[in-house]
């Protein structure tokens, strides 16, 4: 596997996404910088300016003409993909940690942090689609306070007006969007705080990650844990290869408690598991510290890893990993 | 080298793995059924609820 250096980020990467056809890259920092790179190559297409602090998370739309990105400047932002303007700025009390578009594009979640006696909000907001994306209702389509332990993660499912959520203490759940109410939760889905989760290409699953270090493949209607992969490490991101039965998950100890011996330079890991046999298959290290954030083409072709370091690394998939079948020739569906 | 080792791995292991495959594609197809389903509902919900708003 060749892996691109993306380097453009001063500080750690947050969050990394690809859009729906694979080719561009989005990259979001503690710099207060989002970027968007060509995944083939690694050249930097563009920059996204104009947030006043962190940028801790980013999705694009199916047709990558809109992002969303939300910051520790308390916005939540619309832009335009391909011109690099923001288009609409929501401003709320808190810092917005994690936001995420509908299936359809029309909708987006965001959660905010609770903070200063502000508790923990999900909001979801209509995006008009009409004309040049500025105009936008400042109000949410719905607001609710969950209940309990603070969100961390979420998501929409395919069912209209339900998100699944993955919290501070280790639960994850799903939520009516109208009512606020918590339809189904499974409160020891992890023992620790739920760092990432993300959707199967079919929305008919998903995997989360936890400082329990552990991730986990669930069901998103009945929310049973369908399998379960034990590391040694708190882990930050998890994510699902798409065409092979593989998921890779990244952490890592926080950068305060890594000695910073030449001993440990590059060794942090991205980890190959199958997701049937809950077996490690395989680990590609590089990154000189913790791995924030994994995501993998939605075509299977290659994957990317944003570190603690500031760096982003893609590696191409070679024939060899599109050949291996580590375990025979058992059929798996995706 | 692949083959070598694939034939040193106990039937019963071999087992376990055709067994935790078998259940995953069961779950699957479950799941992806129930998907389409849910999806043919929703359809139909929707159908209905336009034409309560049509009458």
């Amino acid at each position: 596997m060749r892996p691109i250096l993306l380097q453009g980020h001063e500080r750690s990467l947050t969050q990394i996404k690809f859009n729906k056809e694979g080719d561009l890259l989005f990259s979001c920092s503690k710099d207060h910088v989002i970027n968007v790179w060509y995944s083939h190559n690694g050249e930097r297409l563009g920059t996204y300016d104009g947030n006043n602090g962190t940028v801790w998370t980013v999705d694009v739309d199916t047709e990558s003409r809109f992002m969303v990105s939300g910051a520790a400047d308390n916005t939540l932002r619309l832009w335009a993909v391909a011109t690099g303007k923001c288009l609409y700025t929501w401003e709320f009390p808190t810092a917005v940690k994690r936001v995420a578009f509908s299936a359809d594009d029309k909708q987006i979640v965001c959660i905010t942090e609770q903070r200063m006696g502000y508790q923990c909000a999900i909001r979801v907001f209509n995006i008009n689609r009409e004309g040049d994306g500025t105009d936008q209702s400042e109000e949410p389509a719905f607001m609710f306070n969950p209940i309990g332990s603070k969100v961390t993660v979420c998501a929409f499912t395919l069912t209209p007006n339900v998100i699944v959520t993955g919290h501070e203490s280790g639960k994850v759940a799903l939520f009516n969007l109208k009512s606020g109410e918590e339809i189904l939760n499974n409160e020891r889905a992890h023992m620790d705080v739920v760092t990432d989760l993300q959707l199967s290409a079919d929305r008919t699953y998903f995997i989360t990650s936890s400082k329990d270090k552990t991730a986990r493949i669930h069901d998103i209607q009945t929310l049973m844990v369908i399998k379960t992969f034990t590391t040694e490490t708190p882990l930050n991101s998890a994510a699902i290869a798409p065409g092979k039965p593989y998921i890779l998950l990244g952490g890592g100890q926080d950068a305060m408690n890594v000695t910073t011996t030449s001993l440990r330079q590059g060794k942090f890991e991205t980890r190959f598991w199958h997701k049937v046999l809950e077996e490690e298959v395989g680990r590609v290290k590089g990154h000189f510290g913790p791995i924030n954030t994994i995501a993998v083409h939605p075509g299977g072709t290659c994957y990317a890893s944003g570190g603690e370091d500031g760096f982003v690394r893609v590696h191409h998939f070679d024939d060899s990993y599109f050949r291996a079948k580590p375990y025979g020739d058992l059929e798996i569906e995706d | 080298e692949d083959a070598a080792e694939e034939s040193n791995v106990s039937a019963e292991l071999i087992a376990l793995r055709k067994r935790l495959v078998d259940e995953w594609n069961a779950w699957r197809a479950r799941s992806k059924k129930e998907q389409l389903e849910e999806k043919g509902q929703t359809v139909e919900r929707h159908t209905s609820e336009e034409k309560e708003e049509i009458e």
